[in-house]
């Protein structure tokens, strides 16, 4: 069924052309969640969700009006199209507006429709995993374990007479496992996801997830205080490249570019990295995360190469960024809902594969720490500073992994950064998770082969790695 | 009664629910953003959407829905009800006791829905303009943003509940850019209240080019240990951070730092925190909670000793308390526990005072990773940016230094608290003044 009755589409967009505005474009969008959660191993709760609503975007000369409603009858469209026309108001600017460009690509395959599949069978596999988790060690004291599915449609219709349709969904697992040992306490969570349907759970065993979550809460219980200073950083593969997303991924943007508010600004074709790293952002990649067959403004989504053997080669957009700044469309332009204006976002990022090998890396590596899992961080886009604590880490000496160290942070400059990696593995690997930007959040894969920065801040509450802190 | 609340009530019975709850959200958007001495965008909207508990032999349901077609709201009743069945049976899940709220005073600013568009957008602008104009080393502003709305609540249940407020926001966000050599550094401040009339323009603007100017030239200084003062925005983040644990919900889950400690001395004798959702400026104060709960003034920690935890009805249920209307949620989700308006008790020095008794210290305006802090164990490794404090004056900036420790050792070496209170968002809407730490390891070259 489509999201909306196409005479209606071209009437809502006739009438917002009313008022003279060079563009209109409509966005319907309709969005079915369900989540299920399981604490203290009982089903805590199932619940589900309907989103359902419209934006009208109208460009005058420049300016940009938004409305959005979630009254899709003829009426409800009309009069927010005559809302739209009404607040739209004429800039001094020129319109110019990135070329929509390419045939769409076809949306992900989804064998299983989750929405077909009912709650017993996700409960079961809860169940399962809460076990598994619960028989790791008697240190084990808090498990939670969830399920998350969603399908957005969405319907992308311009003034142009573009009319571009995508569906994505997405399936999720979240385990979160507690272990405490004589009032200590330390938590781990794992949280795979693909643009798959219930299929995806054929080859991810949620147990197995479970079982490394609740072991990695319990190896934390042995972790000693991390030590603090200056030293070289292995950071692991995978969500490691979370990194990259948030220290440098977010100066490539177009509108940070466009403002001159990231030191990224005017380097395109100069080197910005050392000569072993390559990054991309591609949207094409089958089944992950922030994969698209049209982005929210029913651009086709493409692989973009960010930086070439250090080199930067291109910015991501939006398309009213790539007017502004006289470039094509690169699949780039992204929101959250209805509820909010496209902005230029990531879709899958990540460093691409380099030649080493983890134990070459390591085995290279006198001292330092292996950063090898990262958990949440922030970062200035402006200055590209960036902290981001260790949830995984060892130290590592003459060459081999030491002791797992709990409570440190990694603390540096992401474009100062880019030039310090001298080595980059060959064991790339993407995670699924949601990227915030101006109050929207929209789902996107990070990732990287284990790469070695090689000095790096490190916080934490011990002593260096050589004995005192340097003063 | 309103017809959408009565649609959804009746089938909820009909259909064999015991007891049902439907709670409506409605609100408005305006937000214009300038650059350049132009709009960038404008948006202007109006939306809704409704969620429904409904429970049966002690299993909730919950689902929720943005249609309010007849058909959808049906289909929202049928598949909270189906969702009901799969939950476990817990005698706690039940509907508070209707009770009335009494209102909340200067909630909702009728003058909002009577300002012109054009007086925000000039707001707009005019913050735009005059940070390009303070200081030389500021030229560029990377956001300028004017943004207010209004939201309406109203909860309606099987126990004859039906109650309803308004309130409204406004709020000036401003970024600017300063520059200097090759360096840039960003500066952010923000002002709110209820309309447009209660925003400070001048404050924002001298706040976000001295935060961005300020810190030009900042360096890494060497490691050591020092007497820390943390900004109020600084300090009001870390309470932001703490918020969670005072949940019931997080203590019965094993996930607060505060878990086992009533009656405890868990901060220094000076430290005094409340949840207050009745706050006249607080603008995460409301009548009631996301249950219909009356809003009450909630002492957490007194004089450095725990005194209680906050509660929905579950969690007062289950541990035979009382919930402190403190059920936090939007339609989309269920009610949990949360902070409303948490403050940190200003003391009775000046901020000037505060500061002339630190020799040499460091004083924080900005801590970066507060989401990288651990919620459970309270370990946090966190970069900063600030100030070195010389005979009590802030000197040169300093930056990319990192400062570890634990929650509760921080609150535990709180040795001054001024008298200057700040709000922000973190979490809940978290207050603090300027506060003194004893000592605390700073991670630099």
């Amino acid at each position: 069924m489509p999201l909306l009755d196409q005479s209606l589409v071209d009437s809502v967009i006739k009438r917002a052309l009313r008022s003279g505005a060079d563009f209109v474009e409509l966005f319907v969008e309709r969005k079915r969640n369900q989540s299920i959660s399981v604490e203290e191993s009982k089903v805590q709760r199932v619940s589900s969700g309907n989103d359902l609503g419209a934006g009208l975007r109208i460009i005058h000369q420049g300016t940009v009006s938004y409305v959005y409603t979630e009254d899709l009858s003829e009426d409800g469209l009309l009069k927010t199209a005559d809302l739209a026309a009404q607040v739209g108001r004429r800039g001094g600017g020129r319109f110019a507006f990135g070329d929509l460009s390419g045939a769409p690509h076809a949306p992900q395959r989804i064998e299983v429709a989750p929405e077909t599949v009912g709650a017993d069978a996700k409960i079961e596999l809860l169940l399962e995993a809460d076990q598994a988790a619960r028989e790791v060690s008697g240190a084990v004291r808090q498990v939670a374990v969830g399920y998350g599915q969603s399908s957005q449609e969405v319907l992308v219709a311009t003034s142009e007479g573009v009319r571009h349709a995508d569906v994505r969904t997405r399936v999720r697992l979240m385990i979160h496992a507690v272990a405490e040992r004589n009032g200590e306490i330390q938590t781990a969570m794992e949280a795979p996801g693909l643009q798959r349907g219930f299929e995806f759970f054929d080859e991810t065993s949620a147990a197995e997830y479970a079982r490394a979550a609740a072991e990695r809460a319990t190896a934390l219980l042995d972790a000693a205080p991390s030590p603090a200073g200056p030293m070289a950083v292995v950071v692991g593969n995978e969500f490691g490249g979370v990194l990259f997303h948030e220290a440098c991924g977010h100066g490539l943007e177009a509108d940070f570019v466009g403002k001159g508010s990231t030191v990224f600004v005017g380097k395109i074709g100069q080197p910005v990295a050392s000569p072993i790293v390559t990054a991309v952002d591609d949207g094409t990649l089958p089944s992950r995360w922030g994969t698209l067959a049209v982005d929210d403004e029913g651009v086709p989504t493409r692989r973009n190469v960010l930086i070439q053997d250090g080199v930067l080669v291109s910015y991501m957009y939006d398309r009213l960024r790539a007017g502004q700044q006289n470039h094509p469309v690169t699949g780039n332009g992204r929101r959250q809902s209805y509820q909010h204006l496209p902005i230029p976002r990531m879709t899958n990022t990540f460093i691409a594969a380099g030649a080493h090998s983890v134990e070459d890396i390591i085995a290279a590596t006198p001292r330092g720490l292996y950063a090898k899992k990262l958990g949440a961080g922030q970062v200035d886009v402006t200055s590209g500073d960036f902290v981001f604590a260790v949830t995984e880490g060892y130290l590592i000496e003459g060459g081999r992994i030491g002791r797992p160290v709990r409570g440190a942070t990694i603390v540096g400059n992401g474009p100062r950064a880019l030039y310090k990696i001298d080595m980059v593995g060959n064991d790339l690997k993407l995670a699924p998770g949601t990227c915030g930007k101006e109050g929207q959040g929209v789902p996107v894969s990070v990732g990287q082969p284990t790469i070695r920065i090689s000095e790096l801040t490190v916080g934490g509450t011990g002593v260096g790695p050589g004995g005192a802190m340097r003063q | 009664m309103n017809p959408i609340g009565d649609r959804v009530l009746d089938r909820s019975r009909q259909l064999g629910a015991e007891d049902a709850e439907l709670y409506i959200s409605r609100g408005t958007e305006f937000t214009v953003r300038i650059y350049n001495g132009e709009i960038e965008s404008l948006v202007s909207a109006e939306s809704r959407g409704v969620g429904l508990r409904t429970f049966l032999e002690h299993r909730v349901g919950f689902s929720y829905t943005s249609d309010t077609e007849p058909d959808a709201l049906d289909a929202l009743v049928d598949e909270a009800l189906l969702n009901g069945r799969y939950n476990h049976a817990d005698e706690a899940n039940v509907l508070p006791a209707t009770e009335m709220a009494g209102a909340v005073a200067g909630l909702a600013s009728p003058a909002l829905e009577q300002t012109e568009p054009q007086r925000k957008i000039d707001f707009a602008l005019e913050m735009e303009r005059r940070a390009t104009s303070l200081d030389p080393r500021v030229r560029r502003v990377s956001d300028a943003v004017y943004s207010d709305g209004s939201g309406q609540v109203e909860i309606y249940n099987s126990r004859g509940l039906h109650a309803t407020y308004e309130r409204t926001v406004a709020y000036g966000v401003l970024e600017t850019i300063a520059e200097q050599d090759s360096e840039m550094q960003s500066g952010f401040a923000f002002t709110h209240g209820r309309d447009i009339g209660e925003l400070d323009l001048e404050a924002v603007v001298q706040e976000a080019v001295e935060n961005a100017a300020g810190l030009l030239g900042a360096r890494p200084v060497p490691t050591a240990r020092v007497p820390v003062v943390l900004h109020p925005h600084a300090a009001a983040m870390i309470l932001g951070v703490l918020s969670s644990s005072f949940s019931a919900d997080a203590v019965i889950k094993r996930r607060s730092l505060l878990a086992g400690k009533i009656g405890e001395q868990v901060a220094a004798g000076i430290v005094t925190i409340t949840d207050d959702a009745l706050l006249p400026q607080g603008l995460a104060s409301r009548p009631f909670d996301g249950e219909g709960v009356p809003s009450r003034r909630n002492e957490l920690i007194v004089d450095g000793v725990l005194t209680s935890y906050l509660h929905n009805t579950y969690t007062a249920v289950r541990t035979n308390g009382r919930s402190t209307g403190s059920a936090v949620r939007s339609y989309r989700n269920v009610p949990e526990v949360g902070v409303s308006n948490l403050v940190l008790k200003p003391g009775d020095i000046s901020r000037e005072m505060l500061l002339a008794g630190v020799d040499n210290g460091l004083h924080v305006s900005q801590l970066t990773g507060l989401n990288t802090v651990n919620p459970v164990s309270g370990e946090f490794s966190l970069g900063l940016t600030g100030h070195w404090i010389e005979n009590g004056r802030l000197t040169k900036p300093v930056k990319e230094l990192t400062v570890a420790g634990n929650v509760i050792a921080l609150l535990r070496n709180v040795v001054a608290v001024a008298n200057d209170l700040r709000f922000i968002f973190a979490g809940g809407f978290c207050g603090s003044p300027t506060v003194l730490i004893e000592e605390l390891p700073v991670g630099g070259l």
